[in-house]
């Protein structure tokens, strides 16, 4: 990046006429002792619960633990130049990141500072990321969907604007693939999507940049990076710093999705954090309010009525909704969803999708147990196509489960216990689904149509995906009209006998 | 430090209501000072903790330098009970951090505000008289200015009174210009 002379004179002139020389009172500190990023601090006798405090160097903290005799605070940045007897001073302000459209396309760190090498934000507004969620007054409920291109979870666990959905599994179960797929399904539907990664490696979040841009999803996504190299304190906040970003967005009556990926590292940096301030530990030595830490984020998902919008964009926006839907992602050790982390986030969430390294293996993915992920809220918001269709996927799993484990000891079925299990079979084997391909509506309406209705019965079990794949594709080439007019407006009593026709057709090549 | 605060204060509570029910609060001030000076002495710490002095003995020692030899007065019996019992608990190094907190719970009492002024080049009488004014409107209470010369200011003045502190010097605007210009 480079700058002219003229420009750099500019600059300065603008931060001398911006430069406040006027004697400042504040309260004063001394550094008593740094460990791990926490300093104790004798002194700050006015400070607030959460407010910014200056250390030498521009290096800011914030005030954790307000005690008697000294206020425990994290240092938000490098600590090691830090020394003990350093002098401390409040600021009199809380944590504010930038936020607006200016971030969309841009990687910035858990205070909101681009990572990326391109430049400065420019960024118009900040907001503190400390925020209390809106009121029950306030909030409308959920009845749009957020399309995430896969036809296992929009037929079975749709996803509304405004809900809560956890997505839960062990390690290497696809978690961040389902996260990263519903952002690249965006594309279209104008949804603003913030993907928060916390703790991970730094090549994996590099990883994500780099197909979210070859998808060309970068430009309606916001990253907000804390990798495992951060320190605890940034990485705590930044999931904090995402939902801030994406309040603007509801604010101003559009929706936006936001990915905390994962808040089980979240929680454990928190952990550190808190024991570090010799805060009591409590079950799996987390602290007290690690409750309190997921529930006042995930609340700032909401969907918000268009008095809110007005009153937040004062006055600009006008007869709009707005919303921010919540992925967050837990990861859980060996399948465990009652440790103290996944039960908390379970019963905060408006659902879960739980994934399995069993179904991962066996080349079932996504790998969601269909049988204990649900939605709970997301039914009001699916389309009628899916939903109508959607009903008898759900009832056949449920049926092909039940029997599947029963007639593994039975040598020799009656017929219609048969049918059930190769419905059962066919029906597991459409819900596969490859990464980084989403589904339109009415492309997951032609598979699902295909084999409730007995095309694929005929079909061998394992060409049922090749099967899938030629319908796909002959529905593309010859009945692209159908297809768009099903996207247009999605309902099943318009469009079951285009469905029909385009499966008949296929039927009648002869190909399978 | 923190820790020895907290430790420090309810000794100093007991002693400020002690004096304050006596109406002694200078002659226990003056006490307190003198034997927080005494335990930090080179020649006084070794003695401290010394299992080769026995404490009885060392109590009376504190108690005769800390009075200045009128450890007859009518106070020190009070006195002795109270080095004895710091004595006791092992916790005669707090004397220093005692008697701070004993003259600031003694100068709340008397609405006194000490206020430390660190200038550049020396007050003048009538600098003095008008920041005095100043701070006493600010601060609601009577000030004691402590004034002292620091030439690296540059110009200007720093007030600091406990943990209010209003940076007017130079140097602190040079600090905070720079800052300013590196953008942060």
């Amino acid at each position: 990046m480079s700058i002219k002379p003229s420009e750099i004179s500019d600059l300065i002139k603008q931060r001398i006429e911006r430069f406040q020389s006027a004697a400042e009172a504040r309260n004063i500190g001394i550094v008593v002792s740094v460990t791990d990023g926490i300093c104790r601090i004798h002194g700050l006798a006015d400070v607030r619960y959460g407010e910014m405090i200056e250390f030498p160097g521009s290096l800011f903290g914030l005030a954790l633990n307000l005690e008697q005799d000294s206020v425990g605070a994290v240092v938000l940045g490098d600590y090691k130049s830090i020394k003990e007897g350093d002098t401390v001073k409040t600021t009199g302000r809380i944590l504010e990141v930038p936020v607006g459209p200016e971030l969309l396309g841009r990687v910035v760190d858990g205070l909101g500072a681009p990572i990326d090498g391109k430049g400065p934000l420019n960024a118009k507004a900040t907001s503190p990321i400390e925020r209390v969620a809106p009121g029950v007054i306030y909030r409308k409920s959920v009845s749009q969907p957020v399309q995430t291109g896969y036809k296992a979870l929009d037929a079975m666990v749709p996803i509304g604007r405004g809900q809560r959905e956890l997505i839960i599994g062990d390690r290497q179960t696809g978690k961040t693939a389902l996260a990263i797929d519903t952002i690249i399904n965006q594309k279209s539907s104008g949804i603003k999507c913030i993907y928060v990664a916390i703790g991970q490696k730094q090549s994996s979040i590099a990883n994500v940049v780099r197909k979210l841009e070859e998808h060309g999803a970068m430009t309606h996504t916001i990253v907000v990076a804390a990798s495992a190299s951060t320190p605890p304190s940034l990485q705590y906040l930044s999931a904090y710093a995402g939902v801030t970003m994406g309040e603007y967005f509801m604010d101003i009556g559009e929706d936006a999705l936001i990915i905390y990926d994962d808040l089980s590292k979240q929680a454990v940096a928190y952990r550190q954090i808190a024991l570090l301030l010799r805060r009591p530990p409590g079950r799996e030595a987390f602290p007290g309010d690690v409750f309190y830490l997921h529930s006042r984020l995930l609340e700032r998902s909401a969907r918000v009525n268009e008095e809110y919008v007005e009153q937040a964009s004062k006055g600009r926006v006008k007869g709009r909704t707005g919303s921010l839907t919540g992925l967050p992602i837990i990861e859980t050790q060996a399948g465990d969803v009652t440790a103290f982390v996944p039960t908390n986030v379970i019963s905060i969430t408006d659902g879960q999708i739980f994934l399995e390294s069993d179904l991962f293996n066996a080349g079932i993915r996504p790998a969601m147990n269909a049988g204990i992920s649900v939605s709970r809220v997301g039914g009001a918001a699916q389309t009628d196509i899916i939903k109508r269709l959607g009903g008898g996927i759900r009832l056949s799993l449920a049926q092909y489960r039940e029997l599947a484990a029963f007639s593994q000891f039975a040598s020799d079925l009656d017929d219609a216990t048969r049918r059930q299990l190769e419905r059962g079979q066919r029906v597991t084997e459409v819900m596969k689904q490859r990464q980084y391909a989403p589904m339109s509506v009415a492309e997951m309406a032609l598979s699902i149509y295909a084999v409730n209705n007995g095309y694929m019965d005929k079909v061998d079990r394992k060409k049922v995906v090749e099967f899938e794949t030629a319908l796909q594709n002959f529905a593309r080439a010859s009945h692209r009209a159908a297809l768009d007019a099903i996207n247009a407006e999605p309902t099943l009593k318009k469009h079951e006998a285009a469905l029909k026709k385009i499966c008949d057709d296929f039927q009648s090549t002869g190909a399978y | 430090m923190a820790e020895l605060a907290t430790t420090a204060r309810p000794y100093a509570r007991a002693a400020f209501a002690s004096a304050g029910a006596a109406s002694q609060l200078v002659e226990w001030g003056t006490f307190l000072g003198r034997a927080a000076a005494l335990v930090q002495d080179p020649q006084v710490v070794p003695l401290i903790g010394n299992p080769r002095v026995p404490p009885p003995a060392l109590v009376d020692f504190l108690l005769e330098l800390a009075t200045a030899g009128k450890a007859s007065a009518p106070q020190a019996t009070q006195q002795r009970n109270f080095l004895q019992l710091l004595a006791d608990n092992r916790r005669l190094r707090l004397l220093p951090e005692i008697a701070a907190q004993f003259e600031m719970l003694r100068a709340e009492a008397e609405r006194v505000a000490d206020v430390d002024v660190v200038s550049a080049q020396e007050l003048t009488g009538e600098q003095s008289k008008k920041l005095q004014a100043v701070l006493e409107r600010r601060l609601g209470l009577a000030v004691r200015l402590h004034p002292q010369v620091d030439k690296s200011l540059v110009g200007g003045a720093i007030v600091r009174y406990r943990d209010f502190v209003v940076d007017g010097s130079l140097r602190g605007r040079i600090e905070r210009l720079g800052a300013a210009m590196s953008g942060a």
